[in-house]
C-alpha cells in the first residue's frame, strides 16, 4: 500500500529524451553510432560482458560512466550482462594478474561466437606501473586475442565507446 | 464363473498370509507369499474386467458369517468393478517390488508380519468395492486401515515411523467414526443394512436427513482420500511406509475414498441438491492448489508425492463434484461426462504415482536418503529407474502425449459447460474452478521438473548417490509395468473413457447416456462439449520435435561445432556443491506464493575466530508455516488432551467413588425410565 501511495504522491520524475544538451552531441551520435552497428552485426542490440582482470578500478569507474545519467547507454540498448553465454563483446581491464588467467580464458570461452574483445586502459596493453610484477601474467592479448585497445589512465567513457565502436566496424574474425 | 475367480482372489490373498505367516523368513515363504498377492490381484482384475465387459451384475451372500449384524453380502457393479481393476493393476507389480525392497528389512523387522499385512490388506483392499451392506464395508474398511496402519510401522525403530503411523490410525480411526455415523443415519429408517435397504430409504427421507448424512460420509471418505484440510496423515505415512506400500497407499487406498464418496452420494442417496457439488468443487479445487504448492517446497522426495496425491485426489474430487453440480441441475450428459474424467483420472492416478512411489523407494534404496538435495547425477547410476521416474513424472504432470494429459485435459473441458448456467453463482464457481485447475496443471509440471531433475541430472551430491547402484530385477519389473500401464492407459483412452462413461452413467441413474467417445482417435462428445484428438496432439508433438530437431541440424551444419565447459563463474574446478537444490528450485514460487507460505529464513555463519574474511561453516534453514497443524489440529488436540486431564479426576482410584458412579447411574436411568414411562 505504500508503494501506491507514493506512486501517487511522486508521479512521473523521469524527463523524457529531448535534444541532446550542448556539449552532449557528440556521445550521443557516438552511442546512436556503437547502436546502428551492434544492429547491423547482431540483429539486435549490443550486450557486454565486463571483466576486470586485475586492474587498480579506475577504468570500471569510467565504465560504470557510460552507464550513468549523462551518458545513459543502456537508453541506446548498450547494456551489460551477469554472464559471458549472454554477451557480445568483452570489456576487459587491467594487467593480467596470475588468478585471473584462468578464469579470463574460460570467460572468453564461454561467450557465444561471433564475439569481440575491448580492451580498456594502458594497464591492459602495457601492465603500465604493475609492469614486472611477480604477480601479473602480462598484458591482456597474451591471454586472449583483443580487437581493439583503448589507450588511458583511466581513458573516459566516450573514449570506450569510440573504442567499442572500432570493434564493432572490423572484419568479424572466424 | 465370477464365483470361482472371487474364491481365487479370497484364497491366493490368504494363502499369500499364510505362507508369509509360517515361511515369511525363508526365500521360498516369501515367493509363495508374493506369488499369493500377485495371483489375488490378477483374479480381482480378471474379476473386474469381466463385470465392466457387460458381464451380469454379480451377487454373493453368506447370511451367518456375522449374522447378528446382518451377514457377509457382496455385490460387484460396474462401480465396484471399476475400482477393483484399479486395485489389481497396482497390487500386482508393487508386490513383485516388495520381493526385492524388503530384503533390506531381514534381520531388522519382521518379514513375515510384513509379508501377512500386505496379503490382508489388498485382500480388505479389494472386497470393500465389493461390500453391499454395511457391516461387510465397514468390515473391510476397518480390516484395510488397520492392515494399512502396521505397513506403516514396519520401520518402527525409527521415532519418525511411530509419529507418522500415530497421526494415520488417529486420522483413519475419526474418519472411520464419521462413517458409522453416517451409516447409522442412512439405515435409521431402513428395514435392513444391506445397501438395496438404504437406497430405498434415502429416496423416502427428508432433505436435511440427506444432507447430514452426505456432510459425515464426506468427511468420512474424505479423511481417508486426503482431502485438505484432513490430508495431513499423507505428507507423514507416506514417507514412513515402505515404497511399495506407498504405492499401494497412495495409488489404490486414498482412491477407495474417492469410491465411497461415490457410493454413498449418488448410489445410494441418488445425488441431492447444488450445494453437494459446490462443497465437493471448493473442496477439490482447494486441496488441488494447495497440495501442489506444499509439493513445490518439498525436499523429501517422498513427501513431496504425498503432497503431490493431496493434489491429484483434489482434481478427482473436482470432477466428482462437478458431475454432482451437473446432476442436481439436470444437466446429465455433462455429469456425466465429469465423472467419467474424474474416474479415468483416478485410474490414471493409481498407474503413475504407484510408478513415482516405486522409483522412489528404488531411490531410496539405492542411495539411503530420502532427501532430494543429497541425491543428483542418478540417471547414469540407476538407469531402469531414471527413465522410469521421468516417464511418471511426464505422465503426472499432465503433459502430451502420456495419459495425465489426457484426463487432465477432459476433467478441463468437462467443467466448461458448467459456466454457461444461468445461476451466476455456479457459473463465476466454474470460472474460478477452471483457473485453479489451470494453475494446478502447472505448478505440477514445475513440482515433477524439480522432482526429476534434481533427482536424476547433473553430479551427485553425496557419496550415497555417487555410489548408487540400480536396484534388483523383481524392483525393475514392478517399476517397468506400472510404466507400461501408464502407456497402455494413454493408448487406450478411448476404450476407457467408454468404460469410465458407462460407469459414469450407471451411477446417475437408469435415464442417464453415457458420453460417446467417437471413434478415429478424438474425443467428440455428441453435444460438443469435449474436443480433443489424442491422435493430432501425438502427430503435432512428434512432429514439432522433430521439425525442431531438423532446424538445429541445418542452422548447426552451417557454424562449427565448440564445446566448452558450464559457466561456473570463471571457478576452477566445479563441484557439485555448486549445482541446483531442491530448496534453491522452489526459492522463487517460494517468494511468489509467501502469502500462503509465510516463509521463515535463517542463516547462521560461523567465521574465523582471527578474522571475519573466513567462514568456516554456514548454515541454512528455510520453513513454512504449517497452516493447518498449527491453527487446526494443534488447537484441537490441546483441547483434546485438557478434557482428558480433566477427565482424569473421575479416575480416582477409589472402589466408593466408583460404586458411588454406579449407583448415580442407576438413579438417573430410573429416573428417566420413570418420567418417560417406558416399560
Amino acid at each position: 500500500m505504500l508503494l501506491f501511495a507514493k506512486m501517487l504522491r511522486v508521479g512521473l520524475v523521469s524527463v523524457p529524451i529531448g535534444p541532446p544538451a550542448p556539449g552532449e552531441e557528440d556521445v550521443v551520435h557516438l552511442v546512436r553510432e556503437v547502436d546502428a552497428e551492434s544492429r547491423r552485426l547482431f540483429g539486435r542490440a549490443l550486450a557486454i560482458r565486463e571483466v576486470d582482470a586485475g586492474s587498480c578500478n579506475g577504468c570500471e569507474i569510467e565504465i560504470a560512466g557510460l552507464t550513468g545519467p549523462v551518458y545513459d547507454s543502456e537508453r541506446f540498448g548498450i547494456h551489460f550482462v551477469a554472464s559471458p553465454r549472454h554477451a557480445d563483446l568483452l570489456l576487459v581491464t587491467g594487467p593480467v594478474t596470475r588468478n585471473m588467467e584462468v578464469p579470463l580464458r574460460k570467460t572468453y570461452e564461454a561467450t557465444p561466437a561471433p564475439k569481440l574483445v575491448v580492451a580498456v586502459g594502458d594497464c591492459a596493453r602495457t601492465c603500465g606501473v604493475f609492469q614486472g610484477s611477480y604477480a601479473v601474467v602480462g598484458s591482456v592479448d597474451r591471454v586472449v586475442p583483443v580487437d581493439v585497445f583503448v589507450d588511458g589512465c583511466p581513458p573516459e567513457p566516450a573514449q570506450i565507446l569510440r573504442g567499442i565502436l572500432t570493434a564493432l566496424r572490423r572484419p568479424l574474425r572466424a | 464363473m465370477a464365483a470361482t475367480l472371487l474364491a481365487v482372489m479370497v484364497g491366493a490373498y490368504g494363502a499369500g498370509a499364510a505362507a508369509a505367516l509360517l515361511g515369511g523368513g525363508h526365500p521360498a515363504g516369501r515367493a509363495l507369499s508374493t506369488a499369493g498377492a500377485v495371483a489375488g490381484a490378477g483374479a480381482g482384475l480378471l474379476l473386474g474386467s469381466q463385470v465392466l465387459a457387460g458381464g451380469p451384475v454379480w451377487t454373493f451372500a453368506a447370511p451367518d458369517v456375522v449374522g447378528l449384524a446382518g451377514g457377509i453380502l457382496l455385490r460387484l457393479d460396474a462401480l465396484g468393478a471399476f475400482f477393483l481393476v484399479l486395485v489389481g493393476m497396482v497390487a500386482a507389480p508393487a508386490a513383485l517390488y516388495g520381493v526385492g525392497y524388503s530384503t533390506q528389512y531381514a534381520g531388522r523387522y519382521s518379514l513375515r508380519g510384513l509379508g501377512a499385512a500386505l496379503n490382508l490388506f489388498l485382500l480388505a483392499t479389494s472386497l470393500v468395492p465389493l461390500a453391499d451392506n454395511v457391516v461387510t464395508f465397514l468390515l473391510a474398511w476397518e480390516g484395510m486401515s488397520l492392515a494399512s496402519y502396521f505397513l506403516v510401522l514396519t520401520d518402527h525403530d525409527e521415532p519418525e515411523t511411530v509419529g507418522a503411523g500415530n497421526w494415520y490410525l488417529g486420522m483413519t480411526q475419526v474418519g472411520l467414526a464419521f462413517l458409522l455415523a453416517a451409516f447409522l443415519g442412512l439405515g435409521a429408517a431402513a428395514p435392513s443394512l444391506d445397501f438395496a435397504d438404504l437406497r430405498v430409504a434415502a429416496a423416502g427421507s427428508t432433505g436435511a436427513a440427506r444432507g447430514a448424512v452426505f456432510a459425515l460420509a464426506l468427511v468420512g471418505f474424505g479423511s481417508k482420500a486426503g482431502l485438505i484440510p484432513l490430508h495431513v496423515w499423507l505428507p507423514r505415512a507416506h514417507p514412513a511406509a515402505p515404497s511399495h506400500v506407498s504405492a499401494l497407499m497412495s495409488g489404490v487406498m486414498i482412491k477407495l475414498g474417492v469410491y465411497g464418496l461415490l457410493r454413498v452420494g449418488l448410489d445410494l442417496l441418488g445425488g441431492g441438491p447444488p450445494w453437494w457439488g459446490v462443497l465437493l468443487i471448493v473442496l477439490g479445487a482447494g486441496s488441488a492448489v494447495l497440495g501442489v504448492l506444499y509439493a513445490l517446497m518439498e525436499d523429501d522426495i517422498k513427501r513431496l508425492l504425498a503432497y503431490s496425491s493431496v493434489e491429484n485426489v483434489g482434481m478427482i474430487i473436482l470432477g466428482v463434484g462437478a458431475g454432482f453440480l451437473f446432476q442436481a441441475l439436470a444437466m446429465p450428459g455433462p455429469a456425466a461426462l465429469a465423472l467419467a474424467a474424474a474416474l479415468y483420472h483416478t485410474l490414471n492416478h493409481a498407474a503413475f504415482k504407484g510408478l513415482l512411489f516405486l522409483a522412489a523407494g528404488s531411490v531410496l534404496h539405492a542411495t539411503g536418503t530420502r532427501n532430494m538435495n543429497r541425491h543428483g547425477g542418478l540417471i547414469r547410476r540407476l538407469p531402469w529407474t531414471g527413465p522410469c521416474f521421468l516417464l511418471g513424472a511426464v505422465a503426472i504432470a499432465g503433459l502430451p502425449p502420456l495419459n495425465g494429459f489426457f484426463s487432465e485435459w477432459l476433467l478441463f473441458q468437462s467443467l466448461l459447460p458448467g459456466i454457461g448456467v444461468s445461476s451466476p453463482v455456479v457459473a463465476v464457481l466454474m470460472v474460478l474452478a477452471l483457473g485453479m485447475l489451470a494453475l494446478t496443471a502447472g505448478l505440477a509440471a514445475s513440482a515433477f521438473a524439480k522432482a526429476f531433475g534434481i533427482t536424476f541430472l547433473a553430479l551427485p551430491r553425496s557419496a550415497g548417490a555417487a555410489e548408487a547402484h540400480e536396484s534388483p530385477l523383481s524392483m525393475r519389473v514392478g517399476m517397468v509395468g506400472l510404466a507400461a500401464a501408464c502407456v497402455g492407459l494413454a493408448l487406450g483412452a478411448l476404450p476407457v473413457l467408454a468404460t469410465t462413461g458407462a460407469v459414469a452413467a450407471g451411477l446417475l441413474g437408469p435415464s442417464a447416456e453415457p458420453p460417446t467417445f467417437a471413434l478415429g482417435l478424438s474425443f467428440r462428445t455428441p453435444a460438443g462439449l469435449a474436443r480433443m484428438s489424442p491422435a493430432a496432439v501425438i502427430v503435432g508433438l512428434v512432429g514439432g520435435v522433430a521439425l525442431t530437431w531438423l532446424v538445429v541440424r541445418a542452422l548447426a551444419s552451417r557454424r562449427p561445432l565448440r564445446f566448452a565447459d558450464t559457466w561456473g563463474c570463471g571457478r576452477v574446478g566445479q563441484s557439485p556443491r555448486m549445482e541446483y537444490t531442491a530448496t534453491a528450485y522452489a526459492e522463487p514460487l517460494r517468494r511468489v506464493f509467501s502469502a500462503v507460505y509465510r516463509p521463515t529464513e535463517d542463516v547462521t555463519v560461523d567465521h574465523h575466530p582471527e578474522s571475519r574474511y573466513f567462514v568456516q561453516s554456514i548454515a541454512y534453514r528455510a520453513s513454512i508455516l504449517p497452516w493447518f497443524e498449527r491453527y487446526l489440529y494443534e488447537p484441537l488436540l490441546a483441547w483434546v488432551a485438557r478434557g482428558g486431564r480433566r477427565a482424569l479426576a473421575l479416575q480416582s482410584g477409589s472402589v466408593h467413588a466408583y460404586l458411588a458412579y454406579v449407583v448415580g447411574a442407576l438413579v438417573i436411568l430410573l429416573g428417566v425410565l420413570m418420567v418417560t414411562g417406558a416399560p
